[in-house]
């Protein structure tokens, strides 16, 4: 268990969270290693983001009915009091959204973004801030640093948005770094800079990140290894590049299937059905009213099997 | 994250002739709007059956029963020149329920068309309505209704126009933003796109779509009308006396609130009754007529 | 020009300027479309295709006559499409379908998905009033949606569902022409997929000629066989979609093809910095600036589009030659 305790970072175990009738989690379990990238991908109503949110704790009771376990570091993150939660948050848990232009206040200078983790969590003095906050904005790649830290948000373009928010994310030198669908309102040319930023600026620090995508290539050009999730449970788990050369789980390769690869031409196949609501989910394996696999057994649901590097949750797998 | 809706849609048969009744069922569905829409209904019931529920003629007059409280022969009390203020107050709800729908009908027709015409056609013609409009709002309406009242005289059908004049600014200003609002929406330039002629994007398009909020305007306004009237009244430049009048008969009680408090507290009660009941209808016609409120019902 | 047809749409040196406000120096304008030339072959698919910002969408505005031309012409079936449009607006209106990026603003929230598809049908009289609802069901299921809809109104339908009905819309005013921007833009992978498939068939079927402005190179290879890229108002190159996959003549090209996410290559970001501001364009070749392959000559003057073999266009002094890969 020592030896485990140093290479885990952060294991989600077991994790159900249900908002009033929906249950919006079922059973998530998964590990990220020190130094280690996850992915989280699956299409909406997964629960890609509801597991952010829980891991940061802006989902807990009684909002939610949260049961399982989150540890970070060694520390149990369900139970952890709201003042205790406050000095992880943005200091050794760093956050990327979405959507820059709605994370950053319009009132307050880039500056002023970038003065507040260090005031808060580091104490820093306004000198050692300003310091700071321009090694931060050099080492996203925003050019004459000093100015910018004078801008407001609205008068910096989204990819400059985003830069900002990283460096937001990375200014107490996080161990973990939860990115929410970081490009997804980008060009793809800036997507690619900003996602190598990102991995190097990680990898420089030895940090770990877990990645919010619905992109499967991107999710696979990114992530060490990926977590499948349909309709609130993990399906697949396996290192990125084994997942997407060989997918396993009929969902797996629905969604392989149906996603677009530069220069195809051949018909994608789209998966039958839709995303089941989270109010009226079907019993047993959740997905086998839409798999062309699906057989009587899929009437039980199906344990998550680890089986060498992955993991499984199907009964034909 | 929000959880998509499934492919499967819910037969709920919705024809196009249902949409009325699915309106009237989606106003009867709130508790609050239903209370509000009773009450108006009695309002309106008791000024049009007054003839046949008033046990009194509203204008006689009988020194000798003046300033009785509440009994058989008088159920609501009678006033200070013995007139029976349960009678006056049936035949008061016609007076106060006219005027309110009436003035609000004249106005609104009049700021609509100023609005729409303001809205749509822009440029110069947008200018000078508006500043038409400004000037209009620039007096409290109570102030405009006096003025004019003062030029024509007082009197039931010039208390109307003095009201509906002060309520064309209110009208014409907010349909005209919603003309603009509305205008400026996808499916205006999708129609205009598909080649449905400008007349039919105007009445089936911005019309429909800006409609809503002018008849919960027009509610609003009814209540506002109402209690104008009543204190133009009270203050003796609208309705002239002996007419019953619920604001004369507050005004008349007014000297006598110590002795007889039933003379202005019944019509006043039955005043603040209406508003209310008004103000309720109002709010449950915004929230039924808004299709995307349809979820929750 | 092969054959002796001539295209639907013939963009002929369009500018469109947005006057911003008036400098002390004269007026400070944003180059929206700066030289655009394009012509659009009856019963081709062409995808518009550029990062945001590079003028495609305004393209499409000045194609559809939402909007004039501040400078050059864009002819429809050889004509200027501002006098077809004084002269018979009705007929244009129905020839060409517009499919909207925000498919449900695109509808009237108080009509019902009946009024919605069948408004074309209506204005157009392709039909008789009576034989309306049973034409909307026809097209309500070719789309992939149950007739039952058609009560329904566009709030209560899923964001795949409202696509499928601003398609179907669409195909009601049996157009020859469909246009649609971003349409597949931000869906799940699956209900993309599916709607992609939906179009591919009926363009196929109806031999309609499509226009689908995209920033997903993705979709644009799936779904058209011409493909015009655009970066700050202006086209960099055209051609058909294969031979510019395969080998991209244009350093922009080649640089948004590399930044494409795949699943057999590592992340790269071989563009370096952003589009710039189209209020003051540099001189020379636009792309100079981010171009990797940048020579003292693109600075100084502005590229021309040039033919290349195979129908393809290339805006650029140098271009690439043979394969795509990583360098």
């Amino acid at each position: 268990m020592d030896t485990l305790a140093d290479t885990t970072l952060l294991s989600l175990d077991a994790l159900s969270l249900a908002r009033g009738r929906a249950d919006v989690l079922d059973n998530v379990t998964f590990t990220l290693g020190r130094g280690q990238t996850v992915g989280l991908i699956g299409e909406s109503g997964a629960g890609k983001s509801t597991i952010a949110l829980a891991i940061i704790g802006l989902l807990r009771a009684p909002q939610v009915a949260l049961r399982g376990s989150i540890r970070f570091d060694g520390v149990e993150l369900t139970t952890l009091p709201e003042s205790e939660y406050r000095r992880l948050r943005g200091n050794r848990i760093g956050l990327i959204f979405q959507d820059a232009t709605a994370a950053l206040n319009p009132c307050f200078t880039v500056g002023a973004h970038l003065a507040e983790p260090l005031s808060r969590h580091l104490g820093l003095q306004a000198r050692e801030r300003r310091q700071r906050s321009i090694e931060l904005l050099e080492s996203v790649g925003i050019g004459e640093a000093a100015l910018r830290l004078d801008a407001f948000p609205h008068e910096l373009s989204g990819g400059m948005q985003q830069r900002v928010m990283i460096a937001m994310a990375l200014a107490c030198d996080p161990q973990l770094l939860i990115a929410d669908e970081p490009t997804s309102a980008l060009d793809v040319t800036i997507q690619a800079q900003i996602m190598e930023l990102i991995l190097e600026r990680v990898r420089a620090r030895a940090a770990s990140a877990i990645f919010v995508l619905h992109d499967l290539a991107l999710a696979a050009q990114v992530c060490d290894r990926v977590v499948v999730l349909y309709a609130g449970q993990v399906v697949e788990e396996a290192p990125a590049a084994e997942l997407f050369a060989d997918p396993r789980h009929p969902y797996t390769r629905a969604l392989r299937a149906c996603s677009i690869e530069l220069g195809e031409r051949d018909a994608l196949v789209p998966i039958p059905g839709a995303v089941p609501g989270l109010e009226d989910l079907p019993g047993g394996c959740r997905f086998a009213p839409r798999c062309e696999r699906a057989s009587a057994r899929c009437a039980q649901t199906p344990p998550l099997v680890t089986d060498g590097t992955r993991r499984i949750a199907c009964w034909h797998a | 994250m929000s959880a998509p809706r499934s492919m499967q849609v819910p037969a709920v048969p919705a024809t196009r002739s249902g949409a009325l009744a699915e309106g009237w069922s989606a106003v009867w569905a709130q508790r609050s709007a239903r209370w509000g829409m009773g009450i108006v209904l009695a309002y309106v019931l008791a000024a049009l059956f007054a003839p046949w529920l008033a046990t009194h003629d509203p204008v006689a007059q009988a020194v000798e029963a003046a300033m009785q409280a509440p009994s058989t022969a008088h159920w609501l009390g009678t006033d200070s020149f013995g007139q029976d203020i349960y009678s006056r107050l049936l035949y008061g709800a016609r007076l106060a329920l006219a005027i309110g729908f009436g003035s609000v009908l004249l106005g609104m027709v009049a700021g609509v068309a100023l609005g729409l015409i303001a809205g749509l056609a822009g440029g110069r013609i947008e200018w000078a309505i508006m500043r038409v409009v400004d000037g209009l709002l620039a007096f409290p309406e109570l102030i405009l209704a006096m003025a004019f009242l003062a030029v024509l005289g007082p009197g039931v059908d010039n208390l109307v126009y003095a009201l509906a004049l002060s309520f064309v600014g209110p009208f014409a200003r907010t349909v005209r933003s919603d003309v603009l609002q509305v205008r400026a929406q996808p499916y205006v330039e999708a129609a205009r796109l598909m080649g449905v002629p400008m007349r039919e994007i105007v009445l089936r398009h911005v019309l429909l779509n800006v409609a809503p909020g002018i008849v919960v305007q027009a509610g609003i306004r009814v209540s506002i009308a109402i209690l104008l009237e009543s204190g133009l009244s009270f203050l003796g430049v609208g309705v002239v006396p002996p007419t019953p009048d619920w604001g004369l008969m507050i005004a008349e009680g007014r000297a006598f609130i110590t002795m007889a408090p039933w003379i202005s507290g019944i019509p006043g009660l039955a005043l603040a009754i209406l508003l209310v009941a008004l103000n309720l209808l109002a709010d449950g016609l915004r929230d039924a007529l808004d299709p995307r409120s349809g979820e929750t019902r | 020009m092969k054959e002796n047809r001539l295209p639907v749409f013939s963009v002929l040196d369009v500018e469109k300027r947005f006057l911003l406000r008036k400098g002390r120096n004269g007026p400070v304008e944003l180059r929206a479309l700066d030289g655009v030339r394009l012509d659009i072959e009856e019963g081709s698919s062409v995808a518009l295709v550029g990062e945001s910002g590079s003028g495609k969408s305004t393209l499409v505005r000045l194609l559809l006559g939402l909007d004039r031309p501040s400078d050059g012409r864009v002819l429809y079936d050889g004509g200027d499409l501002q006098q077809v449009l004084s002269r018979d607006r009705a007929r244009f209106a129905r020839e060409v379908a517009f499919v909207y990026q925000d498919a449900r603003g695109s509808m009237n929230p108080r009509f019902t998905i009946g009024d919605i598809v069948g408004e074309p049908i209506r204005v157009h009289r392709l039909h008789p009033v009576q034989h309306i609802p049973q034409r909307v069901s026809e097209l309500l299921e070719r789309v992939g949606l149950p007739p039952s809809v058609a009560v329904r109104y566009p709030h209560q339908l899923s964001g795949g569902q409202v696509r499928r009905v601003a398609v179907a819309r669409a195909l009601a005013q049996q157009p020859r022409v469909i246009m649609a921007d971003e349409a597949v833009a931000g869906l799940d992978v699956s209900v993309q997929a599916s709607l992609l498939n939906l179009l591919r068939e009926l363009v196929a079927e109806l031999r309609v000629t499509l226009v689908f402005v995209t920033h997903d190179l993705g979709v644009a290879s799936y779904l058209c066989d011409r493909i015009a890229v655009m970066y700050l108002g202006r086209i960099l190159e055209t051609g058909p979609v294969d031979a510019i996959l395969q080998g991209p003549a244009h350093p922009y090209t080649r640089g948004l093809l590399d930044s494409f996410p795949r699943f057999d290559r590592p992340l790269r970001a071989p563009l370096r910095g952003e589009i710039p501001s189209p209020v003051d364009l540099p001189a020379g070749c636009r792309f100079a600036g981010r171009c990797p392959c940048v020579q003292p000559r693109c600075t100084s003057s502005d590229p021309v589009a040039q033919p290349l073999p195979g129908g393809r266009l290339v805006a650029c002094f140098h271009p690439l030659s043979g394969q795509s890969g990583p360098t």
